[in-house]
């Protein structure tokens, strides 16, 4: 190693050259082992070395545009996934700046040829005062090999950009384009006990107690929560312990090991000024410092966003166990649970009855969506994860590649939009019924009206038939405050629309078989690169990513079958109030019924109901949109005009070959995407429901456009640009200039 | 390390924020046409405050002078490029579009004159010039580019 290398330090020149340019890490580890502390050997990358990487792979300019498409508080969590997986699969793709391999080769040279190493982040100000990065840029344990080293480097630095990251800066105001990151290499240091002790009880500093935690093996096992440890609290003034892991298991450590790692504490809060964290394994003179800081508040409200970033991308034992609960408890549980509901007959209940079913389904609900929360957005990540997983073994041009391996399982509103068909197919066989229905619908009567002048039309019984089991099957959904099984005829609409076009079916059974081939293809291409060894691991990863991506569609349809229900208690629970206020208002049933009724009316308003706008957007006379950016969501070119989903009307309303402009595509109006020209949708991500369905149906989709529903209005003509990710609003004319 | 989420001038209206980029860059460039051709000229130019005109002077020996006299139709392209040269999404630039009147010796032709040097000191004697043609533009619209592809047009005079 050249010492006079602006890119390559040993730890022990890394205190010289500052946080600035070696990372808190690097700097830490640094002053520990000048203090006489042991930590085991390594080098350093500087900050130097990653700023040259980016700028002979162009790397600027790639995160300016990812970044940059619109501001950084408006982008949503799945949007900046996106970003974040775009970058990632561009650091895997730079070249490492010339020298720099060969600097590295010979530092991994002199710390033993086949030594298992560490690669670990190490952010210039990442861990100061108040705030924590840990577990938000990447380490990574046991790596072995120039090729593999670097491979980690990449990861490393790019994790700088990954999505948790970016949203933890985002919520500390940080400006992630100031960020910068040096990487710390070193021996990996196997013994048997490892374990993380802090100087200070971080949940209750005032007590005067010190903690150490145990594992058998690695200190990343604990740091990953792959195993539980043993837990001691000591008195710091007396050494005396307090507390102790239950009797009758063997203990990690003995009472010498405590007595030793409290001394190391204490004597590194006086050289760090504070109270201290560290990272140890192994055990008396064996016992090596692995990291050593000052104890960050655990409690503030920034840690617990950061715990729940760290929730989303769950390690692999966590993600196993959450996919074994999710799919064989939770969403049978779901599916079952709406099927009662639904069971119920609600108009013969009285009125007690009524209020009592009213407050359960409110319990019912809200229960269910503190489980989404908690277990099926973190085990949506299943897909991501594969995503990342995926990219890193086989580097692929189209970093959404790995979708095509995801898309052989039908979802259901797959079979939905079949059943649709189906009944489209019926009224084209049939003129006299297709003319009867559009007469019928022309009249807008009610559904119930509508229903029985059907019945009068030859093939009317039949179709009405097939009609209700669709009904009955899928308008189990409310949009806004309404119960879609209510407003029957709205589909009824649709369907005359799905008649009227050329779409003849949505479920073809060559593009399904093309599909599975493709998947079958790359799956074996998959396994091909990992190998024997890392094939059970593909295979997990692969099982994992498949069902989470049959769940985040069903999820949606079974939790909005949970709504309807609730909606549709409360909406006979208003008509019931209406009738007992006329009687007797001051009837104490009467007053309890409408006590609930209002708690849930915040509920209920926004249940599901598109958020149309975040903000309030100023638009001056004159002004108008002219071209619109989002994210290229699915591929093609779409004109027509627009259709801006914003009241159960508008669903109905929908003919074939217009764009439909919304908020997000929701369960309720996935029915329509087959029948649009292009889809434009306000919530942006590669693989959001919108996006995967308007792929599916090869339909031009740019979706993460800001105020889409309030900037654009019915009867815009609009072109989707799906390459690219533009709206053009209206034709490029310049009448105005040349009107005379 | 504060962060500012906000691009440059990306605050307010969009007429504010199109007063803020003529205000910071006072040169742009001309388009005019001839002959089915179009032609290029950079020049220095100065706003109204309503944004409905602009003024630009030019040597009546000019091609642009002579492309003018033959079809008013021009647009006019400011940007903001030299803010941040390498960082394309922080760009803003505007094209206007609107047609150009010559102004004759007199009271408009002083008001606009004043307008133009106002903003541009140096630029005095050559307006002042016998050979110097002032022209007014009446803007039709506002055509507002921000991070690299996102536009918004702005009609300033929009018909009651």
């Amino acid at each position: 190693m050249d010492s006079k290398s602006p890119y390559v330090v040993g730890i022990s020149q890394a205190v010289h050259l500052g946080d600035a340019s070696v990372g808190g890490k690097a700097t830490n580890l640094s002053k520990l082992q000048q203090a006489g502390f042991k930590v085991p050997d390594g080098v350093c990358l500087t900050v130097s070395a990653y700023e040259r990487f980016l700028k002979d792979n162009h790397l600027t300019e790639i995160i300016s545009s990812e970044l940059g498409r619109k501001s950084l508080d408006s982008m949503r969590w799945e949007e900046l996934w996106d970003a974040a997986l775009r970058i990632r699969s561009a650091f895997a793709k730079g070249v490492l700046p010339e020298g720099l391999s060969t600097e590295i080769g010979q530092a991994i040279e002199d710390l033993g040829v086949d030594q298992e190493l560490v690669v670990r982040s190490s952010a210039p100000g990442e861990d100061g005062a108040g705030r924590s990065f840990a577990g938000l840029h990447e380490s990574y344990v046991g790596v072995k090999g120039l090729e593999e080293v670097c491979e980690k480097i990449r990861q490393v630095w790019a994790s700088l950009w990954s999505d948790a990251a970016l949203l933890y800066r985002r919520e500390l105001k940080l400006d992630p384009f100031r960020s910068s990151m040096a990487v710390v290499i070193q021996k990996l240091i196997r013994r048997n006990r490892s374990g993380v002790a802090f100087g200070q009880d971080p949940r209750d500093p005032s007590r005067d107690r010190a903690l150490i935690e145990a594992v058998s093996g690695l200190c990343s096992n604990l740091v990953d929560g792959v195993v539980d440890p043993q837990r001691w609290s000591l008195g710091r003034s007396t050494g005396k312990i307090l507390s102790s892991p239950d009797a009758g298991i063997p203990m990690l450590l003995e009472e010498s090991d405590l007595r030793a790692i409290l001394a190391i504490l204490l004597s590194l809060e006086d050289l760090i000024g504070s109270a201290a964290d560290m990272e140890w394994t192994g055990r008396k003179e064996r016992l090596v410092l692995l990291q050593a800081r000052p104890i960050t508040g655990i409690s503030t409200e920034s840690e617990d966003e950061r715990t729940w970033y760290l929730t989303l991308s769950p390690s692999s034992p966590r993600m196993k166990q959450l996919c074994k609960e999710v799919v064989d408890v939770l969403i049978p549980e779901l599916k079952r649970e709406g099927e009662r509901l639904a069971a119920e007959e609600l108009d013969q209940l009285d009125t007690l009855e009524l209020l009592r079913s009213i407050e359960e389904r409110a319990r019912v609900h809200r229960q269910w969506e503190e489980v989404y929360k908690e277990k099926f957005i973190p085990f949506a990540h299943g897909v991501r994860q594969f995503g990342r997983y995926y990219n890193d073994v086989l580097k692929p041009d189209n970093p959404y590649e790995f979708v095509e391996l995801l898309e052989t399982e039908r979802m259901l509103a797959w079979n939905r939009n079949e059943a649709l068909a189906s009944l489209a197919e019926r009224l084209r066989g049939n003129s006299r019924l297709f003319e009867g229905v559009s007469e019928i619908l022309s009249r807008s009567l009610k559904s119930n009206l509508v229903f029985d002048q059907l019945l009068k039309i030859p093939g009317g019984a039949e179709f009405l038939d097939e009609f209700e089991a669709f009904a009955e099957e899928y308008g189990d959904l409310a949009y806004k405050k309404t119960y879609l099984k209510d407003r029957s005829d709205l589909f009824l609409k649709n369907i005359l629309a799905l008649a009227k076009s050329s779409e003849s079916s949505i479920g073809d059974f060559n593009q399904q078989r093309r599909k599975r081939d493709r998947a079958d293809e790359l799956e074996r291409e998959l396994l091909n690169s990992v190998g024997a060894d890392g094939r059970q691991e593909a295979l997990d990863f692969l099982r994992i990513a498949r069902l989470s991506w049959r769940l985040r569609d069903d999820d949606n349809i079974l939790m909005g079958r949970v709504e309807g229900q609730l909606l549709r208690a409360v909406e006979l629970g208003r008509e019931k109030l209406r009738q007992i206020q006329a009687v007797d208002e001051q009837e104490e049933l009467c007053r309890r019924l409408a006590d609930v009724l209002e708690t849930l009316e915040n509920k209920v308003s926004t249940l599901r109901s598109p958020v149309l706008s975040s903000e309030d957007l100023e638009v001056a006379a004159g002004e108008s949109a002219r071209q619109l950016v989002g994210q290229p969501a699915a591929p093609g070119l779409g004109k027509g005009s627009a259709r801006c989903i914003q009241s159960l009307e508008d669903l109905g309303d929908f003919e074939a070959g217009e764009i439909l402009v919304c908020d997000s595509i929701q369960p309720t109006m996935t029915h329509l995407v087959p029948l649009a020209a292009g889809v434009v949708e306000r919530r942006g991500g590669m693989l959001i429901h919108g996006a995967i369905i308007a792929r599916e149906l090869g339909i031009p989709c740019v979706n993460g456009i800001q105020d889409a529903v309030k900037v654009l209005k019915n009867g815009d003509l609009l072109t989707v640009d799906g390459y690219l990710g533009i709206v053009t609003v209206g034709e490029a004319l310049l009448d105005l200039e040349t009107a005379d | 390390m504060e962060t500012s989420q906000k691009m440059q001038g990306e605050v307010g209206s969009l007429p504010e924020r199109i007063r803020q980029l003529v205000d910071s860059e006072h040169y742009g460039v001309l388009c005019t046409q001839g002959d089915g051709q179009p032609y290029g000229s950079l020049i220095a130019f100065a706003f109204s405050d309503d944004l409905k005109k602009a003024v630009f002077a030019t040597p009546t020996t000019t091609r642009k002078y002579r492309l003018l006299s033959q079809s008013p139709n021009v647009a006019l392209v400011v940007d903001s490029r030299t803010r941040s040269p390498e960082e394309m999404h922080q760009i803003e630039a505007i094209t206007v579009t609107g047609q150009a009147v010559e102004l004759e010796s007199g009271q408009e032709f002083d008001k606009w004159a004043k307008l133009l040097v106002d903003q541009h000191r140096q630029l005095k004697p050559f307006v002042e010039a016998d050979t110097t043609a002032l022209f007014r533009i009446d803007v039709v619209r506002y055509f507002h580019v921000t991070r690299f592809q996102e536009v918004r047009q702005w009609i300033p005079n929009l018909p009651m």
